[in-house]
């Protein structure tokens, strides 16, 4: 008996130290890097960043005008596969999910609950269904592509070059600033003293000291970041990124390895025939 | 054939009261393979920049006299015509690289100058830097050693006819080091690249270079072979450059007439044989080592049978350690050693309390170092990091110092952080950002943060990396210091003049495990262990080996010695 009210005592704890992990930077940081470099052999990433940009104005655009909840439904479950085939991490998922609910879904909910029909709740499910679309869709082409790739589609579609080397840099600057951020977090900690976690004003007193400490990083981050920042424009200037801006030459070579394959081809041919037979379905169930 | 033509050149950076170089003149070979020596602040970088055309094209400044690259005047030329002839690698060179990816970031350069086979080129400069099998990585997955290999990779895709290298070996480890200077000599021999390096290690100057030009003050003192430069002991020495272990070794037993005055200095250990070898007068034992072992002092630390993943960024998490144990007894003085990877970080940081083991127990003081809340940990246990910029994070030194104290209210704090800024020589520098101090300094105020607490034990991760041997020099010195100071101190290093001089106990990891432990007479003499982690004890250490001299000689002192006294029978 003792012995069982142990283990369930450390399960607890485990349970804890479990859920107290999920918040840690370090869990943060790694979700981010899964996300930006962690899924670039999906199906998806391996697509021809044109072919996408095209998709996603389809996804992004044609579901706000459209009200009949079983088409609706349909284009749902299209985009929740491609996100499920674009593997994204976990962390955006739930903010996914905390997203469209806080800006719809708990009005569908409160309405069930003060006891709506489903009738007077199916306007706002439509209304969900309209926004998680959206979301997915904007999650499988922004987080599913690797930035870099979406950098020269954009480049293709006329954004200036400036832009596309932007991205494409934040993307390889990312982990470094994130490791600093994360070293400079851990000073604070170890040098800091937190108030007393005990009780509920405690409790708040705590998260409020957590919050400042971050918004206090970020200063000598910023300072950090400017010192590594001068070699980085001298570099750039000696690797002829100035000519490069200057060169039509340089834009069709970059472009010039954008190609569409056989697999993009089928890609667009199975988010044709989905959205068809959506449609056809639809109209065959309201008659 | 010169390649380079420097003809009384002056240069003042904007804002600066006295100009950085003055009257330098000098000329450099095609097919050198050049060491540019001289003191911290003597011009050497700026020379370098004005080659490249990065001055006067891209830093502003008042520049006379002319710099001729491959007969082109660099005033006439553009910065991008010069860039294709000299490349640059940078100290810090992980702020060149500007692209995710390995392949990206090599053909860089090339698809900017709008060249065809951009990625052919760039493919080509990583087959020559040995990064071939890592083309389609990401930089951040790189070890230090490979990022520098990187940066020289984006820089030889243009195939540029000179490749000047600013301190390429400060942050690497022997193993890695050999590696980036192979990769020179290849491009010089084999290439025919003119190679111009800044260094301080003579040791490679010795091995690898031709010619080497001395700075001054912003004029050029001389140039000669490299061999005969290493011999000019007395003048490098006034430059803050350590001659070679073996000619100091030399001319101090020239000075005590042990060694004939007209002998020629060694300046490697192949000439060192030649000459230490018919007047050295014993072999055996001079004197005895006596070590306290862990086994007999009391625990302060310990791991039991701990093992750490990793979460990955893709596929499987990375096992670091599994079942690791080690025990760490008060006021040791402990060097941990091992190549990039091996769990040294990860190691300090389960001390910290920072990651949690999944199994086993790491204990400070008998308790579960993770369950120690942070702000009594301060106490007990503090960590410098390898990046002193990551601890300051107040707007001067001496509120960096005193921020742990004020915060836990602790009595007097104002006049131990004088104490504290006097002890690390700083009090002219309190009121400085941190990071706009010198290399030298800002590695002194990092350890007066991190002792402010007065902690039991104090882990240091690398605190000689990247600092010249003058200012390594003198963070040993404060280290000594600290031996009074702090109780038990365990260092992360590449450092091995900083283990031999400082650590009474070595611990060297390799891939999760201890593969050896114990004093540095027996780690240096394994020939396996010092394979298998790549470390390189000292020059002397290795010349009194080659000699047949049994006991070990980690100190030009303990090397002279066995030339005094009877000769040995």
């Amino acid at each position: 008996m003792i012995l069982r009210n142990i283990s369930g005592v450390k399960n607890m704890r485990k349970l804890t130290e479990n859920i107290l992990d999920k918040f840690s930077i370090d869990y943060l940081r790694n979700q981010v890097l899964k996300n930006a470099y962690g899924n670039d052999d999906t199906v998806i990433a391996g697509l021809d960043p044109r072919v996408l940009l095209v998709w996603y104005l389809f996804f992004g655009l044609v579901p706000w005008f459209l009200n009949d909840v079983v088409f609706l439904l349909g284009l749902f479950l299209f985009v929740v596969m491609t996100t499920k085939a674009a593997r994204i991490a976990p962390l955006v998922l739930f903010l996914f999910c905390l997203g469209v609910f806080s800006q719809t879904g708990y009005l569908f909910i409160a309405a069930l609950f003060f006891g709506g029909s489903l009738d007077t709740a199916a306007p706002l499910l439509v209304m969900t269904l309209k926004v998680a679309i959206v979301s997915l869709a904007s999650i499988t082409v922004f987080s599913g592509l690797n930035p870099d790739r979406l950098a020269n589609g954009m480049l293709w579609f006329g954004c200036p070059g400036q832009l596309s080397f932007s991205i494409s840099f934040a993307y390889r600057i990312l982990p470094v600033l994130m490791e600093e951020f994360q070293n400079i977090l851990l000073s604070y900690r170890l040098r800091g003293c937190p108030p007393k976690k005990e009780g509920f004003i405690g409790k708040i007193r705590y998260l409020g000291y957590q919050v400042k400490m971050i918004i206090q990083s970020f200063y000598p981050l910023m300072l950090n970041t400017a010192k590594r920042s001068r070699t980085t424009v001298e570099a750039l200037e000696l690797r002829g990124y100035r000519y490069s801006i200057q060169n039509p030459a340089v834009r069709r070579m970059k472009l010039s390895m954008l190609k569409i394959t056989r697999a993009d081809l089928m890609f667009i041919g199975i988010s044709a025939v989905w959205v068809c037979a959506d449609l056809l379905l639809s109209v065959l169930i309201s008659r | 054939m010169n390649i380079i033509e420097i003809r009384d050149l002056t240069f003042t950076y904007p804002g600066a009261s006295s100009p950085t170089l003055k009257h330098l003149t000098a000329d450099i070979e095609k097919g050198d393979f050049l060491a540019v020596v001289g003191n911290n602040g003597c011009g050497k970088s700026t020379l370098c920049k004005t080659i490249n055309g990065l001055i006067p094209h891209f830093i502003a400044g008042d520049m006379t006299g002319e710099v001729l690259v491959d007969g082109m005047n660099t005033k006439e030329q553009e910065i991008g015509t010069l860039a294709k002839k000299a490349g640059y690698v940078y100290q810090d060179f992980e702020n060149q690289i500007v692209c995710p990816t390995v392949l990206e970031d090599a053909s860089y350069a090339c698809l900017n100058y709008a060249m065809e086979d951009y990625e052919a080129k760039g493919k080509e400069a990583l087959k020559v830097c040995g990064l071939e099998s890592k083309t389609d990585d990401y930089v951040w997955q790189l070890s230090g050693g490979q990022k520098h290999l990187l940066a020289l990779a984006g820089t030889t895709a243009l195939s540029p006819d000179i490749l000047i290298l600013d301190e390429p070996i400060a942050q690497l480890d022997p193993a890695h080091a050999d590696g980036i200077y192979e990769v020179l000599r290849e491009l010089n021999e084999t290439f025919g690249k003119t190679i111009i390096v800044i260094e301080h290690h003579t040791e490679y100057i010795t091995k690898y270079c031709k010619n080497v030009l001395l700075i001054k003050d912003g004029a050029a003192q001389w140039k000669l072979p490299a061999k005969e430069a290493m011999r000019r002991t007395e003048e490098l020495r006034k430059c803050n450059i350590f001659p070679p272990q073996v000619a100091v070794a030399a001319e101090r037993l020239k000075k005590e007439g042990l060694l004939s005055l007209e002998e020629r200095l060694p300046v490697d250990i192949g000439e060192g044989v030649g000459i230490f070898a018919p007047i050295l007068r014993k072999k055996g034992a001079v004197k005895r080592y006596t070590q306290q072992m862990a086994a007999e002092r009391e625990l302060t630390a310990g791991f039991e049978n701990v093992t750490v993943t990793y979460r990955a960024v893709k596929g499987e998490p990375p096992k670091i350690f599994d079942g690791f144990s080690l025990k760490i007894g008060k006021g040791e003085k402990i060097a941990l050693i091992g190549s990039n990877g091996a769990g040294k970080s990860t190691m300090l940081k389960l001390l910290m309390g920072l990651i949690r083991p999944e199994e086993g127990r790491v204990l400070l003081n008998g308790v579960p170092a993770a369950d120690i809340p942070k702000e009594e940990m301060g106490r007990t246990i503090s960590m410098v990091y390898q990046n002193p910029e990551e601890m300051f994070i107040k707007d001067s030194i001496r509120r960096d110092i005193e921020y742990a104290m004020q915060v836990r209210k602790t009595e007097n704090y104002e006049k131990r952080t004088e104490e504290l800024l006097e002890m690390f020589r700083l009090t002219e520098l309190a009121d400085r950002d941190g990071r706009l101090l010198s290399g030298g300094q800002m590695r002194r105020a990092s350890l007066a943060v991190g002792i402010a607490l007065n902690p039991e034990i104090l882990l240091l991760d690398e605190p000689t990396a990247n600092l010249d041997i003058a200012t390594r020099r003198e963070i040993m010195k404060t280290l000594q210091m600290l031996k009074g100071v702090t109780d038990t101190v365990v260092i992360a290093t590449h450092d091995m003049q900083l283990v031999c001089d400082w650590a009474e106990r070595i611990i060297v990891l390799s891939s999760g495990y201890v593969i050896a432990d114990g004093p540095k007479e027996d780690i240096f003499a394994d020939m396996y262990v010092r394979r298998q982690v790549g470390i390189r004890p000292p020059q002397i250490y290795d010349m009194a080996r080659e000699l047949g001299i049994e006991d070990s000689c980690f100190t030009i002192d303990d090397f002279t010695e066995y030339f005094r006294g009877e000769k040995y029978a």
